[in-house]
Formats: C-alpha cells, sequence, structure tokens
C-alpha cells in the first residue's frame, strides 16, 4: 500500500482540478492531483469545439488546449498527478483528511490537511424528468454521445431526436449534423434556447438545424431499439397539453436536460448542501461546511463557462492557503443569500475575518431587461450594480468588497430587479 | 356435466356476446368477440375461477386484437421451424423451454442426476423477461389462498432460500416484513364500525385476523406489535400506525442473480445452456415430443419442460396441448438511491382492505444492495412484451407508498422500469404434465410469489418428471457450491491491494457509482455475460445514479475488445448499444 502524505490533495483533475492545483503549487504548497480517468483535463478532453478560454486568455481555445496550458504548468511546477486514480474513501483522521484510493498500482492512502474537491458534475437522466415508456437501445444523454462521436468516430444512430436546449445539447446537435445523421430535431419545454446566444448562433441557426420550443417528450417507443417518441407541447408551466402528443419517428434520443454537482461524497460525510444549486454551502473561499474541504467548479454549479469555474478554483486556492496557515474565522458567519428573482446563488455566507473582494456568482430566475442586481440588508440597499440584460441561461458575477458585508449579522439578500 | 353447467353460468353474465366454449379434460376453451380487451380478461378470470377448471384457453378476440402481428409472427415461426427442423444440435433427456429464474431452478435440479439437459432460452442472456424486473420479495406465504399451489410451494420455497443463497452465494436477506394497520385500513368498511368499535377493530381484531390467516396457510412466527415498539422497528413508519403484524421470514433477493447463480451452477454441473435460442415448433410423433425445434437447430429429447413464462401459453399450443392462456400483467416499480437504504429497515407495507386493484400486492422494500424500492402496481395488458412506464403510474406509486413513510427523500428516485407477470386465468401455478402430450411437462403462470416458491417449484417439477418416468440417478460429483464473483465494494483495503498486485484490472474503477471494476466486468464476460445490460445484471455497473452516463462507453469498449468487435456491434440486450459511424469511416 503506497503512503502519500502532502500539504493539499485535488480530487478531479479536470480544469477546476488543475487550475487549483497549479495555484497552489505556485503558492509553494504541496500539493497531488487524484484523477479517476484515464488522462488529465476532464471534460474538456471530449469538447473538441472552441470558445473556452475568451475571458481568461481573450482567446477561443478548444477544450484539449485549454486543459493542456494547465496540464503544463502542473507538469512545470513539479506537481504529482495520480490518473486512473479512484477514492473510495474518505475521512478526518486526528486533524487530517485521509483518502484511500485505488489504482493499477494498488491501493494509495493520501493524507493532507487539506482537500479540494473538483469532481465537476453529472448529466441529468430522463429518469429525472418522468420520461414514460420503454428503456431500448439508443437512448443517451448528451455528454455520453459527444464522447463517442469525437473520441471514438462512433455515431449513436441516424436520425436524432436531442431532448433539451442548452449549450451541450446545441453543441452536440452540430457534431450530429456534421458527422453524418440523417435527421436532427432539437425540442425544449422552454419558450428559446437555454444556453449561450453565440451557440444558438453557431450551432443551431448557421446550420438550420430543427427546432421545436415549448415541446418535450412524453414517451419513448420501441422493444429492443428505439423506434421513436412521443412529443407533447407543454404550457408555460412545463404542462403537457392534452391531444397535442405526436408521434416523431427516429431512432436516437438524447437527453440534455442539464448538470447534477457530484456531490455524493461529500453528502455521505456530513457537508451541508443547497438544495438549489444540489452542491455543497460554502464560504466566500469555496470551503464546505467540513472544515478544510473545499469545493471548486461544476461541482458547486455547473458553470457556463470554464473561465469561471477556474475562477472558483483561484479564490479556493487563496482559501486553503489561509486555512493551513491557521487564519482566523469569525464567530458566526454572516449568511448570504438569494432574494426571489435568483435561482442559485454562491458561495452561501462569509465565514473569514480577513480576505479580499468577494466574489458571488447568481443564476437569475427571470429575464430582464436593464437589471439591477442589488445587495441588501434589513430594508437599505448596500450595493447595486447595472446590467444590460439578465436571463436564467447567463450565470451572473459580481465582486463586491469585504466590508460591505463585514458587520452584518443577521446576513445580506442578494436580488435581481 | 357438473362443470359444463357452471361455465354457461359464468358466461351468463355476458348474455349479449355470442360466447361459445368447449370443455376438454377439464380445460375450457372459449370463442367469440367482445369490445375489450379488459372484457376480455374479465371474461377469463370468471371462467378460470368455477371449481374444477383445470385451465382457461381464451380464444375470444377484442375490438383492436393484433391479428397481423400474430399472423406475422406464426409465418415467421412456421418459416424458422422449416429451415431448422431437420439440423440436428444433439440428444438429450430433458430439454428445458425458458432461462428465467424456474427454467434455471429446474436445470440446476435436474443438474444433480445423470441426465443430458439442455436449457434454451431466446434472449441474449437468461433472466431477462419475468425475472429480471421484479421487487426481488421472498414471500413468507401468507397472501396466497390456502387451497392453491401457489401456497404450498410459496411456503415451503421460502424456507429452502437460506440454504440456496449459501450453496449459490447470491446475495440474500431475510429482513422480514412489517404491515402496518392505520386509520385508513378499513376505512370502506368504517360505517359498519362506529365510533371506539373502529379502532378496536384495528387495534385488537385485524391483526389477529392476519396472524390466523398465516396459520392456516402453515406461517408459524408472525407476531402482532402495537405502540412504541412499531417505531423501533421501523423507525420512519407513519406515526398514525395504530397495530402492526410482522413476518419474521419475508427476504429480499435480486431476482436476476438467483438465476444468473442457479444457470452458472447448472452448467458447471454439465446443463448445457442455449441463448439466442427461440423455440418455434416441436416434432411430434405418437402424441410424443421427438425434437425442440429452434432457430439454432433441432434438439432431440426424451421429455421437454414448459417453463416460458409470458409465452408459456404459445409454447403448449406449439406442442400439441394448449391448455391455458397466459394474460400479462404489467407491474411498474420505482428505484431509489442507496442514500435512501436507512429509511427502511423491513419489506413495508400498509393494509388497505380491500385491496387497490392496481396496486395490491405491492410496498417498500429494501434490496440487498441496499437501495429502496417501491411497488409494484399491477395492470393487465395485451402485450407480453409491454415494459413502458406511464409518468402517471410513477406518480400513482410516490402518492399511495408516502403516506406510509413521509419523511422518506423521494427526490432520490434514480430508475423506473416495468415487468411482466406471467398470469393465467386459474391465478395458480400449473405444474403438471401435458394432457395431450406424453412427454411435456408445464410448469406455468408462474407469477408472484414465483420467484419465492423458485426452490420449491423445481424440487416439485422434478417430483413430476420422476412420476412421468424419468429416472433419476444420482451424480457422485455433483456440486452444488457456486463461487460468487468476488467484489471490490466488499472487499477491506488491504484486501484490493493485494488483488490488485495479482492483476491491475482490479484497481480501475469503470463505474463510479456502484464501484465496479474492470476486472469483474471481464469476469462477468468470462461467465457468458454478452451485451451490456449483462454486464450490468452481473456486476451492477451502470445502476447508480448517473445510470450508466459515464460509465456505460468503457463497458461497450471492453466488450468489443474482449470479445472481438467492432464498437458499434456491441448489444445492449438485443439490439446494438451505439449503431453507426461517423462520416468517413469504414462500416
Amino acid at each position: 500500500m503506497m503512503e502519500v502524505k502532502r500539504d493539499v490533495v485535488v480530487m478531479g483533475g479536470g480544469p477546476s482540478g488543475l487550475a487549483v492545483a497549479v495555484k497552489l503549487a505556485e503558492m509553494g504548497r504541496n500539493v497531488a492531483i487524484v484523477e479517476s480517468g484515464d488522462e488529465l483535463g476532464g471534460i474538456l478532453v471530449q469538447c473538441i469545439h472552441d470558445g473556452f478560454g475568451v475571458k481568461l486568455f481573450s482567446k477561443a481555445l478548444s477544450g484539449p488546449e485549454f486543459a493542456s496550458h494547465f496540464i503544463e504548468k502542473l507538469r512545470e511546477l513539479g506537481a504529482d498527478a495520480f490518473v486512473r486514480t479512484h477514492v473510495i474513501n474518505m475521512e478526518r483522521k486526528e486533524g487530517a483528511w485521509e483518502l484511500t484510493a485505488v489504482s493499477p498500482k494498488g491501493v494509495i492512502r493520501l493524507s493532507s490537511k487539506a482537500i479540494v474537491c473538483a469532481t465537476g458534475c453529472r448529466e441529468r437522466t430522463p429518469f429525472e424528468i418522468r420520461v414514460g415508456g420503454a428503456r431500448p437501445a439508443g437512448v443517451y444523454t448528451a455528454g455520453m454521445v459527444q464522447r463517442l462521436v469525437n473520441l471514438y468516430g462512433v455515431l449513436p444512430g441516424k436520425r436524432i431526436l436531442i431532448v433539451g436546449g442548452g449549450d451541450v445539447g446545441m453543441i452536440v446537435a452540430r457534431h450530429l449534423y456534421l458527422e453524418g445523421a440523417e435527421e436532427v430535431l432539437m425540442v425544449f419545454p422552454e419558450p428559446w434556447f437555454m444556453g449561450l446566444p453565440r451557440n444558438v448562433q453557431q450551432c443551431i441557426l448557421d446550420f438550420g438545424i430543427p427546432f421545436r420550443p415549448r415541446t418535450t417528450v412524453k414517451e419513448i417507443i420501441g422493444k429492443d431499439r428505439v423506434k421513436g417518441a412521443v412529443l407533447v407541447k407543454v404550457d408555460e408551466k412545463w404542462q403537457p397539453i392534452k391531444g397535442t402528443e405526436e408521434f416523431y419517428p427516429c431512432d436516437t434520443v438524447i437527453f440534455s436536460i442539464g448538470l447534477v454537482p457530484n456531490a455524493s461524497k461529500l453528502e455521505e460525510l456530513g457537508a451541508e448542501m443547497d438544495p438549489r444549486t444540489r452542491g455543497p454551502v460554502v464560504n466566500e473561499f469555496f470551503e464546505t461546511t467540513l472544515r478544510g474541504v473545499f469545493a471548486v467548479g461544476n461541482l458547486l454549479t455547473p458553470f457556463d463557462y470554464v473561465d469561471d469555474a477556474v475562477e472558483t478554483a483561484f479564490i479556493a486556492a487563496e482559501g486553503v492557503s489561509k486555512h493551513l496557515n491557521g487564519e482566523p474565522r469569525r464567530e458566526k458567519t454572516v449568511p448570504i443569500r438569494p432574494g426571489p428573482n435568483v435561482r442559485l446563488l454562491i458561495p452561501h455566507h462569509v465565514e473569514w475575518l480577513k480576505g479580499g473582494d468577494l466574489t458571488l456568482f447568481l443564476r437569475p430566475s427571470v429575464e430582464v431587461e436593464n437589471a439591477k442586481i442589488t445587495i441588501k440588508t434589513g430594508g437599505s440597499v448596500l450595493y447595486h450594480t447595472r446590467r444590460r440584460y439578465v436571463r436564467p441561461s447567463m450565470l451572473e458575477k459580481i465582486v463586491v468588497s469585504r466590508s460591505l458585508v463585514e458587520d452584518k449579522d443577521m446576513g445580506v439578500i442578494v436580488d435581481v430587479e | 356435466m357438473r362443470l359444463e353447467g357452471k361455465v354457461r353460468k359464468a358466461l351468463e353474465k355476458h348474455p349479449d356476446k355470442n360466447l361459445s366454449y368447449r370443455i376438454k379434460d377439464g380445460v375450457v376453451f372459449l370463442y367469440g368477440q367482445v369490445d375489450s380487451y379488459e372484457e376480455w380478461v374479465e371474461i377469463g378470470l370468471e371462467v378460470g375461477k368455477v371449481k374444477g377448471v383445470e385451465g382457461v384457453v381464451n380464444k375470444i378476440t377484442w375490438k383492436g386484437y393484433p391479428e397481423e402481428k400474430v399472423r406475422e409472427r406464426e409465418e415467421r415461426r412456421k418459416r424458422i421451424f422449416e429451415e431448422n427442423k431437420d439440423k440436428m444440435i444433439g440428444s438429450y433427456d430433458v430439454v428445458i423451454i425458458g432461462g428465467g429464474v424456474t427454467g434455471t431452478a429446474i436445470a440446476r435440479e435436474l443438474s444433480r442426476y445423470q441426465l443430458k439437459v439442455a436449457l434454451l432460452e431466446k434472449s441474449t442472456d437468461i433472466a431477462t423477461g419475468t425475472t429480471k424486473a421484479n421487487n426481488g420479495m421472498i414471500h413468507a406465504g401468507i397472501e396466497a389462498p390456502r387451497s392453491t399451489l401457489k401456497r404450498k410451494l410459496n411456503v415451503k420455497g421460502c424456507r429452502m432460500y437460506e440454504r440456496w443463497a449459501r450453496e449459490l452465494n447470491f446475495k440474500y436477506k431475510m429482513v422480514g416484513s412489517v404491515w402496518l394497520i392505520t386509520p385508513r385500513t378499513l376505512e370502506k368498511y368504517k360505517r359498519y364500525l362506529p365510533g371506539p368499535m373502529y379502532t378496536f377493530a384495528l387495534r385488537y381484531i385485524l391483526p389477529y385476523i392476519v396472524v390466523f390467516k398465516a396459520l392456516l396457510n402453515g406461517v408459524k412466527g408472525v407476531k402482532v406489535i402495537r405502540g412504541a415498539k412499531i417505531f423501533e422497528v421501523e423507525p420512519y413508519a407513519t406515526r398514525d400506525s395504530v397495530a402492526a403484524v410482522y413476518v419474521p421470514w419475508t427476504g429480499i433477493v435480486e431476482p436476476y442473480e438467483v438465476a444468473i447463480a442457479l444457470a452458472e451452477n447448472a452448467a458447471q454441473n454439465g446443463v448445457e445452456i442455449f441463448t439466442n435460442t427461440e423455440v418455434v415448433g416441436f416434432l411430434n410423433e405418437g402424441g410424443m415430443i421427438r425434437g425442440v425445434v429452434t432457430s439454432r437447430g433441432t434438439f432431440q429429447c426424451r421429455y421437454v419442460v414448459n417453463a416460458a413464462g409470458l409465452y408459456a401459453d404459445e409454447i403448449a399450443e406449439l406442442a400439441g396441448s394448449p391448455e391455458y392462456t397466459i394474460h400479462p400483467r404489467k407491474g411498474v416499480m420505482v428505484l431509489f438511491h442507496k442514500a435512501t437504504g436507512s429509511y427502511v429497515k423491513h419489506c413495508l407495507a400498509e393494509i388497505i382492505l380491500p385491496q387497490h386493484p392496481r396496486t395490491k400486492g405491492g410496498g417498500i422494500n429494501p434490496t440487498p444492495h441496499g437501495n429502496v424500492v417501491w411497488g409494484p402496481t399491477a395492470d393487465e395488458v395485451p402485450d407480453k412484451e409491454d415494459v413502458s412506464v406511464d409518468p402517471e403510474e410513477i406518480q400513482l406509486i410516490l402518492t399511495k407508498y408516502s403516506t406510509i413513510l413521509s419523511e422518506f427523500p423521494r427526490q432520490k428516485l434514480i430508475r423506473y422500469f416495468a415487468g411482466v407477470r406471467a398470469a393465467t386465468f386459474t391465478e395458480d401455478f400449473v405444474i403438471r404434465p401435458a394432457k395431450w402430450v406424453r412427454n411435456l411437462l408445464h410448469v406455468a403462470g408462474i407469477q408472484s410469489p414465483g420467484l419465492a416458491s423458485a426452490p420449491a417449484i423445481a424440487e416439485y417439477a422434478i417430483q413430476k418428471l420422476r412420476e412421468m418416468g424419468l429416472e433419476l440417478r444420482e451424480k457422485p460429483n455433483f456440486n452444488p457450491f457456486r463461487e460468487a464473483t468476488p467484489s471490490l465494494r466488499e472487499m477491506k483495503p488491504s484486501e484490493i491491494d493485494e488483488i490488485i498486485q495479482k492483476d491491475p484490472r482490479w484497481g480501475h474503477v469503470v463505474c463510479e457509482c456502484e464501484l465496479v471494476t474492470e476486472a469483474e466486468i471481464i469476469e462477468a464476460i468470462r461467465r457468458g455475460a454478452r451485451t451490456t445490460d449483462a454486464i450490468k445484471r452481473r456486476t451492477r455497473a451502470g445502476m447508480g445514479e448517473c445510470q450508466g452516463g459515464r460509465c456505460m462507453i468503457k463497458i461497450a469498449m471492453i466488450l468489443s475488445r474482449e470479445l472481438g468487435i467492432p464498437l458499434s456491434q456491441v448489444l445492449k440486450e438485443e439490439a446494438p448499444l451505439f449503431n453507426g459511424h461517423v462520416r468517413g469511416e469504414a462500416e
């Protein structure tokens, strides 16, 4: 059994895990990454389209290019990365954290004073939206199809129905169209696509891929292989409208219906969870309610831009450093709560006594032009900033001074109006 | 004739239908046409209930009867029959048709003796029909009516599981069941039980009626519990439970694991198992079956066991002894994440009288791997392969069972699925020599509690075969033990380290949700898995919260490599998992 002792262990070798490891190594910390896949880079390995790094590097890189920037840096800094290494247990032992991982070389025990979880997210399954019918071959999630097509050169089928109007679905639709699918149709319950406007233009409109808003799949038909799906129109509340059912023949149904943080392990360990994000509750340095355990990237909530996910990693690296230095925390944390027009918000509270500005990410629940993002306490507005347009499909970032909330023991509310 | 009169009387309830019937050796054949499938079922059941009726062959058609499909199926069978009837595969003492838990149990039981046995399964794997989709409950035997064969075999079979699990190494837990009695239990009868009478009946009369029923059925040790004791044994049970009946014998298994273990042990002891082998007809001579004709060729045989489940009626007809019709009854179940396992200690149900026709028999069960399953429902469906789920049924299940376990985290639902029960109109097991063919044994109508009864069904079937003239000489080298596939989930870190040093594939986790390694997948393939679903049933890879989203490609790639076939030819169950190539790639 191999024993490894480090200042920090990072679980997950995707962009956020790589970024936090690089940052910590640059700060002189002794760090190791544990990655369960065959190689570093996480989901970016299969994202051969461009658009990564627009905010961070002012360049539209492909996924592998973006990842390799951090992988090379990590190598230069000499940090360890254990690939094909899967953590099977995590426990606190004598003030430190001990991870037990399996790898083809054997069992590895890693102990460290801090852990950064960067385990990303998983795709929601058709069961989570109660799709009826049978489960023949030909039903997939979008990420799975992306991997299949981009890395292995296999198409899932020829006549394709994509359910969900988010970014992943649009990107997969374009790929399938280019790679030889005979038909592609997108359906989604919202009145318009839920992804970034650039993806709507570049993936759907530019190729004339047909789509049907306010439509969902009610049932999958087929015994051994998908023969088609029953589509149904939905109203504003996404309730199926009776009598609008229609059989759509296809051999493949791809679900691109959202992502859920891979937070089961943290939940099992007793970390507090946020039912809105389905990820862990975190403080301003993205530390979970388990002291010394941080969460970064899509494990917090799925980000629209990898650049933003990476930013959480940079912030967490500072927090790890503070934790390792034993810097003081507040006796009572200051809660940061979402207002009625905010679907989700991170971080959840301010816990440290000192530190730089606060970076908040919020997803509005409404679509508003000339929107005002506010931070309030009691009745008074502490801060506001304007956006030309906010919508649920865009995660907003605001940076505010720590002094603004420091003494608001009752907490603050972030809202959009 | 008395039986004739009773059948006529049963049919008199439908005077306008112009139905006719014929009775031969206790079997009733029904003819005519009705408006709906529901009526077809209803009439069959009414005739099936008549005392003395040994089988109902329901030849009535209904509006919307899939005539075209039936004809196509018959023509297809005829075509394959003509192609394969002269292609001899081999000669066997016993040919078993059907690789569900019944067929595999009989195969394993026969493997004790010096016999040449073949088991034929039409699908790519065993346990792909009724056996793969039920809640895995080993009933104690209280529910079945006292005079039935299924009562007798259920009570006996349940007690045989402990030994089966030990010998065959599948997961089995005797968790017991708790039947809650609540203010809702006798709501329909409340008007006959005014004021305190109602509570008194719930608390002190009904539970003892259940205990008495159990005793009559031969089930001892059933206890009545009341008050705080209920919540000691089942902490999350609804607070308004006034009493509960505790049945210690109830067990849980994963049904497909049982059938796979049986098949492996049978094969170990010489039974030849043929998958992808569909029976299309029989070569009969002098009132006996001489050969079973399949999609693979013809199996010469001395005895045939019909354990074809949902298709048992069609097999019986092809063999020349149609004695029953199967009316498929679908059950939908909802499966929850392992994190919910701590909410349920026993097989939990609420007694509601009279039983709701669509949810009777269902409940909340733990599974041996720590999940929780709710259901099943019960719906008569015309199509034997209708395993579709209507979202309304999921809602029905969630609503119904939430009342008895209100704090349960329902959002942890990870999957729902349906299975189809192979019910006959007499609603009892049909295990008897065929009436009109001398060497055919029917093992049909094996619906709930068929899984619980399986060990006793196998013994009973073999006794029947002996009575039919099959000589049973014990095999000196019969090995009742089947080795379990080791699993990383169940090893200590030191054991894991040791096994990885021997084979590094043990260190490669493929399914992260259920912690399944490449080594386990390869072992499953070595033991006969040929599809990703077969691997799932043997290793649990893909059964976690992401439902294979992360591991399905990896598993398909391992299958592709081990079987030497392209990725696009790897099967899910019956059809390829993926079926295309990107532009420019050669097929």
